[in-house]
């Protein structure tokens, strides 16, 4: 195989540039993405989820059941900034990363 | 905004659901990223020979339109061309119709997204030229578009040789259908030999090695077993498999599943198409990748549930409804497909993948 095929198109990230990290200990889709970039695209993962669980599973031998998906955030899919602003004064769009977190005291649980 | 229903893609499964939900009076929103009615089918120009009764047999479009005319007899409102960007704390859902965002509170929610096609991947497959082969349905019947001359194939399920048969219809010159398998994927039998008549080469055990182009892709090297040779095309078409579309799944905090047979992760789901979280039900190829009967059945479903938790269907009702309609999902769908389902609901209490979201 030939492994300067590109995995992740959007961000030109190569199935070799993917074993190096493995190599290094990535075991799953977001230690790679903290890692290369990889998935961080205009598409957002949704092309490259099952090629890289591929890559990490042929050079890991891990089960593909056992390799979780990437993290899903709000926004679900691209929008203009313009566009999240809305113009509703009684409706906030904007998510704080800390709403996924339980806070107790001001502090995370 | 505030609905009884809200159900998520107007595919196929999503008709069916809002049909059955708004028949029993309920208030349903129906919501679509599309400007039109029907999801895939709307290119789908091949038959479809597994409806349930009383569909007959017919093309994908027209099933399309047959639904649409359906849901015209009910007071239903449609999101087309809107988008659902998220969910908010208070378990409403943000939805953008590209020039704001608004927050809509549904009792129940139906997620029928459906699923996309898998990526293959090997050295220059980003070149213009190779994409995949639903793509190429789409430019073909619903564009008017003939996206290449000439090309090769690279997969071989049931999807790919209806898909085939059209594109040689409007006159493009299939060269090859790779599959890496030894053996060829699709399961109707009669279609496969339909092309193998027509002198089309299947190649098994076999992949692409490279591609090359400059701007555009001009050839592939394919490897077989014991040679690799050389073919000039100007279209590749990636036939990689389906897998369900989870981004809103994930988002709302359901637990997941692994089915090979249905296509990957999958969102846990009970005999109800209830998800592991109480308001939101599942429906169509989203539950796992099978046949258009039984997306249109799981629909089904997954609306009998939503109505009797709404109280507009009473329990005996909609136990006898639903036991029949898995008996006609049984019947319908390719018998290793419906037992991974079966296995797939058995783990719904422990699933292998949870609290994804908040963790």
């Amino acid at each position: 195989m030939d492994k300067t095929k590109i995995i992740c198109r959007c961000e030109e990230i190569s199935y070799e540039e993917i074993e190096e990290v493995v190599g290094h200990g990535a075991k799953t889709f977001d230690d790679i993405k903290r890692l290369t970039r990889c998935g961080m695209g205009p598409c957002q993962a949704k092309t490259c989820t099952n090629l890289v669980a591929m890559v990490i599973h042929e050079q890991t031998g891990t089960p593909l059941s056992e390799i979780p998906l990437p993290r899903i955030r709000m926004p679900l899919s691209p929008i203009k900034l313009e566009t999240l602003a809305t113009n509703s004064t009684t409706f906030s769009t904007v998510k704080s990363v800390l709403d996924e977190l339980e806070l107790e005291e001001g502090r995370v649980k | 905004m505030d609905t009884d229903v809200l159900i998520i893609g107007a595919g196929p499964a999503g008709i069916v659901a809002a049909i059955e939900t708004a028949s029993k009076g309920l208030n349903v929103t129906i919501i679509d990223e599309s400007n039109l009615l029907g999801g895939q089918l709307r290119q789908q120009t091949q038959m479809l020979q597994s409806l349930p009764s009383p569909y007959q047999s017919m093309r994908g479009f027209e099933l399309a339109q047959d639904l649409t005319n359906q849901l015209t007899q009910f007071p239903i409102r449609y999101l087309l061309e809107h988008r659902i960007i998220g969910i908010y704390a208070n378990g409403s859902l943000g939805i953008t119709d590209e020039l704001n965002v608004f927050p809509i509170m549904a009792k129940k929610i139906i997620v029928a997204t459906g699923a996309t096609e898998n990526a293959i991947s090997f050295p220059k497959w980003t070149l213009p030229g190779i994409m995949t082969i639903g793509a190429a349905q789409t430019l073909v019947n619903r564009d008017f578009v003939i996206p290449g001359k000439s090309a090769v194939i690279v997969g071989s399920t049931d999807f790919a040789m209806d898909i085939i048969h059209q594109l040689i219809d409007v006159g493009i010159n299939i060269k090859g259908i790779i599959e890496q398998q030894p053996t060829i994927q699709a399961r109707e039998m009669k279609k496969v030999n339909e092309l193998y008549d027509i002198g089309l080469p299947f190649y098994v055990n076999a992949s692409i090695k490279e591609a090359r182009g400059i701007g555009e892709v001009k050839e592939v090297d394919i490897q077989l077993q014991d040679r690799v040779f050389t073919e000039y095309v100007d279209l590749v078409l990636v036939d990689g498999g389906r897998s369900p579309i989870l981004d809103l799944f994930y988002q709302l905090n359901c637990s997941f599943g692994f089915g090979d047979k249905l296509g990957g992760w999958v969102p846990s789901y009970n005999q109800s198409f209830q998800t592991s979280v109480n308001d939101v039900f599942i429906a169509g190829n989203a539950t796992g990748i099978s046949v258009h009967g039984a997306l249109l059945i799981t629909g089904k479903i997954a609306a009998t549930s939503v109505c009797e938790e709404l109280e507009v269907l009473s329990r005996e009702e909609a136990e006898k409804q639903s036991a029949e309609l898995w008996k006609e999902l049984e019947s319908r769908e390719y018998t290793d497909v419906f037992q991974e389902r079966i296995k797939h609901i058995e783990s719904y209490k422990s699933p292998m993948l949870k609290n994804q979201f908040i963790s």
